[in-house]
């Protein structure tokens, strides 16, 4: 089985967001519920100033520490699926602590008050379960791996799109969204980054493009000091995540 | 035996009716909200994941464990000064446990889910597993010794053993809940192995407060209806205990306090810094609820007057409310990776929601405490400790 | 703005209103499409499960922004949900810009109109609700029609005007001249363009004669120095122009990029170096540029020429003999030097721009000395009095650089080839058609002497309606367009608009609506059979086609189709003319035969592969040029060189022929030009610096109104998700915020998250402070979004509509004279705590 890794080239990245709108209405997250988001960060003042931003799916981590603290196996790495990090909604108890173990801040409850108001919660009520219905929402749907409109009380994260990734053929060493064979089957995010900042691929295979990227450019896992070590790789300047400051309020 | 315990009287029954009253109405208040609304009706969000539902519940849970811990002084240690308290402490330790697990279970998004997700997912690299396994067994241990006393069996080799079983549930329950925040090492405000001292000393501080208020209350604040025994130790040594143990509370806070203000962290710092030292109301409850119960217990002529041990137990009550209220939020303020989204601390305040919950918790703590008094006898104690033979001294006054 | 507090609460009673009259027209006309909408939610999650059934992918275009991306809409169960970038359309290449994805909300916002409408209350305003009340298809098109036919026999066709802001093709605003030329008016249609980026183009028609867009080669650049366009953020077509910057800084060389605005921004950020100008003062920089090249002897000599003995005599502040220099492509270098570059230098450009002359000259050597490289600019440096001239100074570059028609470089867009219309409009003309013919100006006076150079003058439109001068309209008709809102100056508009007869065609509610005699909704464009000849792109010719998805879910008619429907109604031959056309469908059968004779490089040759594929193209660009030797395309290469009157008539399509840095086509207009700008008559014809004219006179703030990526044709106020994503550089995701250099905030004891005042001459508005420490201290930048009034339920919620408010309610309507852009970024304001 492959082991899903996640490249995204910084020095091509454009701060766009399309990732996460992407990701937002091919999984049916909440507005700010951001599964996959793009933070930015500030430092220094006119007129040289800098500004840069990264792009923070789940890391899909090789050691998660959401696993580790779930007491329900709710949350699990599914190695037959290529390592990613699932959460079981019918198991999950909604205790959060996944939240708090997440050093990557990628986990979210949902069920909370609504970034956007009016609720969209309110705007499309939740039927069946599900947390909120909107009438768009996607035909894929798999509870036990935390696919589909999260249901009330429990966690929802990044499945790197398993639903898509699961159909490829096996084997496939890169999930490039320019094969029109394969664009199917490309996480949302990568499949529409429109400066092509991101690629998919199997990091078990020596061969992948993802592999070669890494090897090339030199590759970084975010935060490596936590020990989780991400199937997401950073290439390019600013690759790391400043430390949290006060910003100036008067 | 002659009983001044005015919790099996009119007053107990009034008291019994308020806090069921509260009790229900805190309870109903939040599962309107929590119908209506769902978890929205909470305060927290994917920056502050636990709010105060959860402090409420560690505040309660902790305060459990130090009255276990108190009990085995008696118990397990056979300090037998201590015998009049044993019971109560017993009692109380299971009840409010009882009440923090119900404030739990109303927070949890799957409440009825975790009895058997729990257990079929033997998820044994996870604190949280032990915590539901291990204060499973605290409440189960502490029940027996409950019933050990209720039959009068104080020193037979099995009680013994229960004592030493629940003592040592207590100590992992609560080391464990300790771990569940020590673990955290992606959260280093947290991050602290030695985080289960820190919540026995407090756990115990708490208890010890619980252990003051609810004993003065079953005899109406009045220290001369107590048994001899009792009286003799709330004179003399359990408020040396009390002040040794809010003494060691303070040295343990002021230690992480200077900890994290001196760590360049911003996680730790400036949690310290711009979160936990600049309110107010941490203000009032550290030397307020911590530090001047502690210097007004440190008088010995202070610290044997009734109304002096009362109210430093209710000034305790809140100093460590606020105390476990600053630690779980306190860990999570610093926005993990957000980027411009998280423009500053975070800021989080209970919702009224969240507020019901912990009146609804410490209510259930009355409600139940009201009905232990008027079905137990909590101040029993051996018959061949002093007390079993004296007479109370206010007796005469109210038989 | 006590009245836009109030007009929350009107704003509920109005959506309640549509909300109401939507089912109740549902009830006369579109019962079956609603209850299938409705009843869609599936009972359990196994019904869900059993009940998918195929996905289908049809082809459209994103309605978002102008760049027309092709995108493939999943829809499954008649339910759209999910939209990705179509891989067979060139410009979006199986990519989205973030907008694209969020499409599903315009189909299934639930504010929507749900069916036609008319107002019950005569009170117009903000606050007034219009007491919409639902009407059938009928009764709208025949109120619509009786009033023209009334106009036309009073004599008063002039009376009745379009407003259009996106056309999308000839199958919507590709009907308005006939519809003009029929009825009478010569108001078919006021664009909006005069309210976009017209400076560009004049910039464009004033050098190389092409009053156009410019198509850009990017994939072969190796130098961007990009003035004020939005490259990373709103600049057309921005997917596209993202998947080239990332073609870019990954190909061997990677391009270097240079980025000249006025705040901080993605596109700065990114860049190699980033230069923050004065607003308003791009033309200083661009002309400093130019002077270095020329005194160090970096222009491209195969383009440009050189001097007849090969000796470089352009020398700071010394003119050059006229006749030394022999020009190529261009016309009028050693004139332009003598009357205005020779003194352009960079410590000059350094008192005016603000950017040190340093950095200027380094900018200059790099672009002088990197082939190809091309200069880029957009609304920013051209939406001030002086845009004209500062966008021919930076276009002036290309010239100098010789990357006009050159890899790398920049041309123009070819039309595609379309088929006629079934029946020609000549054909139908009547009696009072011919009449009506040149009788009345525009309503706006543009191409009279009063705006002689521009095309479309919408902002003027209000203005001179409520003089009365020329006349007073009586019916206007708006499509994807909200003036009321989005043009300068809104107080008159609404004064207008409250006067008039309004008909407003957009599917949504909106601040036009609110002030609206007849809601005649539109499709979404998801719904929509719609065509779309390409914006400038590549240049090789594309148009690319809307399929509808889904059936319309609300009682709703393609704008196409209401003209149309309009027109059978019109008395005469004009009724014989739409019988004719029949509706858009047909439209669009006779427009596809163009392409049999001429099918696509994609197998597009009719209709039905066109609805197919989703887009006809047909490469290469038939011209180029290369060191100096222009070529046209015969079929197999670039092999037919051209002759200078080819290439006069065919690309550099000025008075002379050539690239032009002494413009026939201002000096034709001098008399003008000399009297709106105070140009002297000799000098108008050269690219110059002119100073801007602020408005606001003394205040001492700029107020920057910026397009972010989230900007969804003005439609983005009111869904959740953009909301949620709208300004991530200081965090905004429930509103947006003023950002404010701290230095500036702190002398006004403004504290990062303050309630603020922004003040112009026209009057306030307020907003919240964010601290912006990369911004200029002299700039304050509040994107344009937030601040609709009318929009629905999450445009107003959160105070988004108040705080901030709308930034044209502040906006002194001034133009540039020689193009008629509105100076939307000239303004200067106060700023104050609330």
């Amino acid at each position: 089985m492959a082991k899903w890794g996640m490249v995204i080239d910084l020095d091509k990245c454009t701060g766009c967001q399309a990732c996460t709108t992407a990701c937002s209405m091919e999984n049916n997250t909440l507005p700010g519920e951001n599964w996959q988001d793009v933070l930015y960060y500030h430092e220094g003042e006119y007129p040289s100033a800098q500004m840069k931003w990264l792009p923070r799916p789940c890391m899909q981590c090789e050691e998660p520490s959401c696993v580790h603290v779930c007491p329900t196996r709710a949350t699990y790495k599914d190695d037959e699926a290529g390592g990613i990090v699932f959460i079981d909604w019918n198991k999950c108890i909604g205790c959060k602590y996944c939240m708090i173990a997440c050093p990557y801040g990628v986990r979210f409850y949902a069920d909370e008050q609504p970034l956007v108001e009016p609720d969209l919660k309110a705007a499309f009520p939740g039927e069946d379960g599900q947390l909120w219905s909107p009438p768009y929402q996607g035909p894929q749907e798999d509870w036990s791996r935390g696919i589909g409109i999260q249901p009330k009380g429990v966690v929802s994260k990044c499945t790197f799109c398993h639903h898509k990734v699961s159909q490829a053929p096996a084997g496939t060493p890169d999930l490039d969204e320019d094969d029109p064979d394969l664009k199917e089957y490309v996480p949302a995010c990568v499949r529409t980054c429109p400066p092509k900042a991101r690629y998919f691929g199997d990091l078990d295979n020596p061969e992948s493009n993802v592999n070669k990227l890494i090897g090339n450019k030199r590759g970084v896992r975010l935060k490596d000091e936590t020990g989780n070590r991400p199937q997401v790789y950073y290439l390019g300047a600013g690759a790391n995540i400043p430390a949290f400051q006060r910003r100036q309020r008067s | 035996m002659t009983d001044n315990n005015v919790m099996k009287g009119s007053a107990g029954t009034g008291l019994l009716v308020l806090s069921l009253l509260v009790m229900v109405a805190g309870f109903g208040y939040a599962a309107m909200n929590m119908a209506a609304h769902g978890h929205a009706a909470f305060n927290t969000d994917a920056n502050v994941a636990w709010g105060q539902p959860i402090s409420t519940y560690l505040y309660f849970a902790l305060a459990s464990s130090g009255l276990g811990l108190l009990a085995a002084v008696p118990l397990v240690f056979k300090v037998k000064e201590y015998y009049p308290v044993a019971k109560r402490c017993i009692f109380l330790a299971f009840i409010i446990l009882i009440s923090g697990m119900a404030v739990l279970a109303m927070e949890l998004g799957h409440t009825f889910r975790m009895i058997w997700a729990l257990p079929f997912g033997m998820q044994v690299q996870s604190a949280m597993f032990w915590m539901g396994v291990l204060y499973a067994l605290d409440l189960l241990f502490l029940l027996w010794k409950f019933q050990r006393m209720e039959g009068r069996d104080w020193d037979s080799k099995t009680t013994l053993q229960i004592g030493i079983a629940s003592f040592l549930g207590v100590l992992l329950a609560s080391g464990n809940l300790a771990l569940i925040f020590g673990m955290m090492s992606m959260r280093p405000f947290w991050f602290d192995p030695s985080l289960p001292i820190y919540f026995y000393l407090t756990g115990i501080a708490s208890g010890m407060a619980a252990l003051v208020f609810y004993t003065y209350l079953a005899y109406g604040f009045d220290r001369g209806k107590m048994p001899a025994a009792l009286r003799q130790l709330m004179e003399g040594g359990l408020p040396k205990l009390f002040v040794t143990l809010l003494g060691i509370t303070f040295l343990f806070i002021m230690v992480r306090m200077i900890t994290g203000l001196y760590a360049n962290a911003p996680e730790i710092n400036l949690v310290w810094s711009d979160y936990i030292l600049a309110s107010p109301v941490y203000h009032i409850s550290l030397w307020g609820g911590i530090l001047l119960p502690f210097l007004l217990l440190l008088s010995p002529t202070l610290r044997v007057q009734p109304a002096v041990q009362v109210a430093c137990a209710v000034l305790v009550f809140g100093g460590l409310f606020a105390e476990r209220y600053f630690f779980v939020v306190g860990g999570q303020v610093i926005p993990l990776f957000k980027g411009t989204w998280a423009w500053d601390i975070s800021q989080y305040a209970p919702s009224a929601t969240e507020w019901s919950l912990t009146f609804m918790g410490a209510a259930m703590i009355f409600v139940l405490y009201v009905l232990g008094e008027k079905m137990f006898n909590l101040s029993d104690s051996p018959a061949d400790t002093p007390s079993g033979a004296s007479q109370p001294a206010g007796a005469k006054a109210t038989a | 703005m006590t009245d836009v507090l109030n007009a929350k609460f009107t704003r509920r009673r109005f959506l309640q209103a549509s909300g109401a009259t939507g089912a109740a027209a549902a009830g006369t006309a579109g019962i079956g499409k609603l209850v299938g909408f409705s009843a869609a939610g599936a009972s359990s999650r196994e019904a869900r499960a059993a009940s998918r059934g195929q996905t289908t992918v049809t082809k459209n275009i994103c309605a978002q922004c102008p760049a027309r991306c092709g995108i493939d809409v999943y829809t499954t169960n008649g339910r759209v949900h999910a939209i990705y970038g179509d891989t067979g359309n060139p410009i979006a290449n199986g990519k989205l810009c973030p907008k694209g994805h969020l499409g599903t909300y315009f189909l299934y916002d639930p504010d929507r109109f749900k069916g036609p409408m008319k107002r019950t209350n005569p009170s117009k305003g903000r606050n007034e609700d219009p007491g919409f009340v639902p009407i059938s298809w009928d009764e709208a098109l025949n109120t619509v029609a009786e009033r023209i036919n009334r106009l036309r026999e009073n004599g008063e066709a002039h009376r009745f005007a379009h407003f259009y802001g996106r056309g999308w093709g000839s199958s919507d605003a590709g009907l308005y001249g006939d519809f003009g030329k029929l009825i009478g008016t010569p108001n078919s249609a006021i664009g909006h363009a005069s309210m976009c980026a017209e400076g560009s183009k004049r910039a464009k028609a004033a050098t190389d004669g092409n009053n156009s867009y410019n198509s850009y080669d990017y994939a072969n650049t190796n130098y961007i120095l990009n003035f004020g366009a939005s490259f990373l953020e709103a600049f057309r077509p921005y997917n596209y122009l993202m998947q080239m910057w990332g073609h870019m800084r990954s190909k061997s060389p990677m391009t270097r990029t240079t980025a000249v605005d006025v705040r901080m921004n993605p596109t700065l950020a990114a860049a190699d170096r980033a230069v923050m100008v004065k607003p308003g003062t791009d033309g200083a920089m661009a002309l400093a540029i130019a002077h270095v090249i020329l005194v160090e002897e970096l222009w491209n000599k195969d383009f440009v020429g050189d001097f007849r003995d090969g000796r470089n005599r352009f020398r700071t502040g010394q003119r050059v003999p006229a006749g030394s220099f022999d020009e190529k492509w261009t016309y009028g270098l050693v004139e332009w030097w003598n009357a205005e570059l020779k003194d352009r230098t960079p410590e000059w450009a350094e008192g005016v721009c603000g950017v040190s002359a340093d950095q200027i000259t380094a900018v200059a050597r790099e672009f002088g000395t990197t082939r190809p490289a091309m200069a880029i600019m957009e609304r920013g440096p051209t939406a001030h009095t002086n845009g004209v001239y500062n966008g021919m100074a930076i276009h002036a570059l290309n010239a100098l650089s010789g990357c006009m028609y050159a890899e790398g470089g920049l041309f123009y867009q070819m039309g595609p080839s379309y088929g006629g219309l079934p029946a020609n409009s000549d054909d139908y003309m009547d009696n009072i058609s011919r009449e009506m013919q040149g009788r009345h100006p525009r309503i706006d006076m543009a191409g009279t002497d009063r705006w002689p150079m521009s095309g479309h003058m919408m902002q003027e439109t209000a203005k001179n309606h409520n003089a009365g001068d020329p006349y007073k309209l009586d019916t206007a008709m708006f499509f994807y367009t909200n003036p009321i809102w989005t043009a300068p100056d809104t107080a008159e508009w609404e004064k207008m608009m409250a006067e008039i007869f309004v008909i407003d065609t957009s599917p949504f509610p909106g601040e036009t609506a609110m002030f609206a005699d007849l809601i005649l909704p539109d499709h979404t464009y998801l719904e929509r059979l719609q065509d779309s000849p390409t914006y400038p792109f590549e240049g090789w010719p594309m148009a690319a086609l809307r399929v509808p998805a889904v059936d319309p879910i609300y009682d709703t008619k393609h704008f196409g189709d209401t003209l149309i429907e309009i027109g059978k109604r019109i008395n005469g031959p004009i009724g014989d003319f739409y019988r004719e056309l029949d509706n858009v469908e047909n439209c669009l059968r006779h427009r596809a035969a163009g392409f049999s004779d001429d099918p696509g490089d994609n197998g597009v040759r009719d209709f039905e592969t066109w609805k197919e594929k989703g887009v006809w193209y047909r490469k290469p660009y038939h011209w180029k040029q290369h060191r100096g030797v222009f070529y046209e395309w015969d079929g197999d290469g670039y092999n037919k060189v051209m002759t200078e009157e080819e290439v006069g008539e065919k690309l550099l399509k000025t008075g002379s022929g050539k690239f032009e840095f002494k413009s026939s086509f201002l000096e034709g207009n001098a008399g003008y030009i000399t009297g709106e700008l105070g140009v002297s008559r000799n000098r108008v014809g050269y690219p110059q610096w002119l100073e801007p004219r602020h408005t606001g006179g003394d205040r001492p703030l700029h107020f920057i109104t910026p397009k972010v990526p989230m900007t969804a044709e003005g439609r983005s106020g009111n869904i959740p998700h953009a909301i949620a994503q709208m300004q991530p550089m200081v965090g905004g995701n429930q509103t947006t915020f003023l950002e404010i250099h701290p230095q500036t905030a702190r002398a006004r004891g403004i504290r990062d998250g303050d309630r603020v005042k922004i003040t112009s001459d026209l009057g306030s508005i307020y907003a919240y402070a964010r601290y912006m420490p990369s911004n200029r201290p002299d700039a304050i930048v509040l994107p344009y979004e937030h601040g609709h009034w009318a929009q629905g339920r999450w445009a107003t919620a959160q105070e988004r509509s108040v705080n901030p408010g709308n930034p044209s309610d502040i906006t002194a309507n001034i133009s540039d004279p020689i193009s008629g852009l509105a100076c939307y970024y000239t303004g200067k304001v106060d700023l104050e705590r609330a």
